[in-house]
């Protein structure tokens, strides 16, 4: 079943076109990779679809109802919700509050207990002895699990991870991988990420897209794409995709 | 570790709180009070009010304005109206003063959405605006000259009480909103407004909220304080100065604390008592020096200085990221 869809999701600022016209499917309990060099519009995709930018056309839907447009907050609500690439933990709260006030504000019936659900996601993402921390004295991967955690609690269906696995040694990286499937395996979250990590995004996903320049040159699983030479070509360039071959 | 949810009040601040104000509302009876003295403590009850509703909006969300006597006058003239007027129950004048005030800090939707330093510019000059407007809009508020108001000895007289139900009325509220869920949403949009959108909680929403329930507060306290000095007029009661009072008493006494801003009040009040009259320059000097004070050594002001010298105090949720923001 499909989960989210954009149609033609198209975003200017003046001339130049950071986002043109994509076309994204992702389905229920889907892992997609977005990738693409810098600048191709992974984090303007983002943003439309977390509601932090609103689109100049296009559109987008959550099992089939437009969220098109939404503010950020209310995207939140109907069940998408973002990480950002450099952390942005609330510094003057605890790392309990920090999950606790996002898992308040978005509580759901039968969800239970603001409070019970927060220990449970900070178990989850191992933060459990980390409670009473403020997020200064985390490690930075410590920060992103943070970050993780505290989207985790909201109860989304889709979450969108922005570059989440990028700064950490590689030990983290694999944990956070780990971490990421069990996102889906165990809570039915649909994920889409971004990464510049190659084999993070390459092991986790189940499909890849990849943008250049706003447009999506490819699609397909992880080892289609890494064969293809638009794909090669985009990163790159044209010289080194003769001598790879 | 188990999350175990935190009671708003404790019982021993509860009980503490309770015997000061009971011990507050029989003083004049007790000590047989000066009317001087009954005055002073009446000032001071409704600047504690002010300052700590003005707390809301600069300490608990992170927003300073500039802009609070705007509230203030709105409040001290409806209700000054609404007695010349109507001849209504001064608890009623009040009352509309605060919900005219309340009105009229919505009107400052706009400027919610600037941060920071744009948004305290912004609300000097709605304060500013607001004072000239009023200034001549003279059929309101008697222009220049002012009104009088018809408060009679007895009325005078329980103001002290009035102001003391509203001082611990809103100091409760203060608590009750750092304490519970609503505290913690205002710290979120504190540390990081774009943040807290993508965790589902509306910044313009509780930043008109809180600005709205500050306006309001302030208005009523600006009811009471007509009522107090039973004349009023527009450059007293919208000046620039009324709204530097209440970021000066909320900073000095720990700006963004649930009950800093009750000493900040205590302090105000104090200096102006016994340096207004003997030296009229110096006061404005003395806050300028205790303002230099808490910047420097004291981000936290005097609670923060009480927190140092008592360390047994427990954290107040949400106080330790203010050193730095």
């Amino acid at each position: 079943m499909t989960r989210l869809v954009t149609r033609g999701l198209t975003k200017r600022f003046g001339g130049l076109a950071a986002l043109d016209g994509v076309d994204l499917t992702l389905r229920e309990g889907e892992i997609l990779g977005v990738i693409g060099p810098n600048g191709a519009g992974k984090t303007t995709l983002f943003s439309l679809i977390a509601g932090s930018q609103r689109p100049t056309s296009g559109e987008i839907l959550l099992d089939g109802r437009r969220v098109t447009g939404l503010p950020s907050h209310r995207c939140v609500r109907a069940g998408i919700v973002r990480t950002h690439q450099i952390v942005r933990p609330f510094g003057n709260l605890t790392v309990f509050e920090n999950v606790l006030v996002a898992a308040i504000h978005s509580h759901r019936p039968g969800s239970g207990h603001a409070r019970d659900r927060a220990v449970e996601v900070l178990e989850f993402a191992g933060l459990a002895n980390r409670m009473s921390q403020y997020p200064a004295t985390l490690t930075l991967a410590g920060r992103k699990r943070l970050e993780l955690a505290r989207a985790l609690s909201t109860g989304p269906r889709v979450l969108l991870l922005d570059e989440v696995v990028a700064g950490v040694n590689p030990t983290e990286a694999m944990a956070f991988a780990a971490l990421i499937r069990r996102v889906r395996d165990e809570r039915g979250v649909s994920v889409v990420m971004t990464e510049h990590v190659m084999p993070a995004v390459m092991s986790l996903s189940d499909r890849v897209v990849v943008l250049d320049h706003g447009k999506p040159i490819a699609e397909g699983t992880p080892a289609e794409v890494v064969a293809n030479p638009k794909v090669i070509a985009a990163y790159l360039g044209t010289a080194a995709e003769q001598a790879a071959s | 570790m188990t999350a175990r949810p935190p009671s708003l009040f404790s019982r021993r601040a509860a009980i503490g709180f309770v015997v000061v104000c009971a011990a507050l509302g029989v003083l004049p009876v007790v000590l047989e009070l000066s009317p001087y003295a009954h005055n002073q403590l009446t000032f001071l009850f409704i600047t504690i009010a002010g300052a700590l509703a003005w707390n809301w909006m600069g300490g608990f969300v992170g927003q300073i304005s500039f802009g609070h006597a705007a509230m203030f006058g709105v409040g001290a003239f409806v209700a000054g109206r609404l007695m010349l007027s109507l001849h209504l129950p001064a608890p009623v004048c009040w009352i509309g003063g605060a919900v005219v005030a309340g009105v009229f800090a919505l009107g400052a939707h706009p400027l919610l959405k600037l941060r920071g330093p744009y948004f305290s510019i912004a609300t000097i000059g709605v304060g500013e605006a607001a004072r000239v407007v009023f200034t001549y809009w003279e059929r309101f508020t008697g222009g220049s000259s002012g009104l009088s108001l018809p408060i009679d000895g007895d009325l005078k007289y329980q103001l002290y009480w009035w102001a003391l139900v509203l001082a611990a009325a809103v100091a409760a509220a203060s608590v009750a909103i750092r304490r519970s869920s609503l505290g913690l949403k205002l710290l979120a949009i504190k540390a990081d407004a774009d943040a807290a959108a993508d965790v589902g909680i509306s910044a313009t929403f509780y930043q008109d909220l809180i600005f709205v329930l500050s306006g309001a507060v302030v208005g009523l306290s600006g009811g009471l304080y007509a009522s107090y000095l039973s004349f009023i007029e527009p450059a007293d009661m919208f000046g620039f100065d009324r709204s530097i009072s209440f970021v000066l008493t909320a900073v000095i006494g720990g700006v963004g604390t649930a009950l800093g801003p009750v000493l900040g009040a205590v302090v105000f009040v104090v200096v102006k008592i016994y340096l207004l009259a003997s030296h009229p320059d110096l006061h404005l000097g003395l806050y300028g020096l205790l303002l230099i004070g808490v910047i420097l050594f004291e981000p936290l002001g005097l609670t923060g200085l009480l927190r140092r010298l008592f360390r047994g105090f427990r954290r107040a949720p949400g106080t330790a990221g203010q050193v730095k923001s």
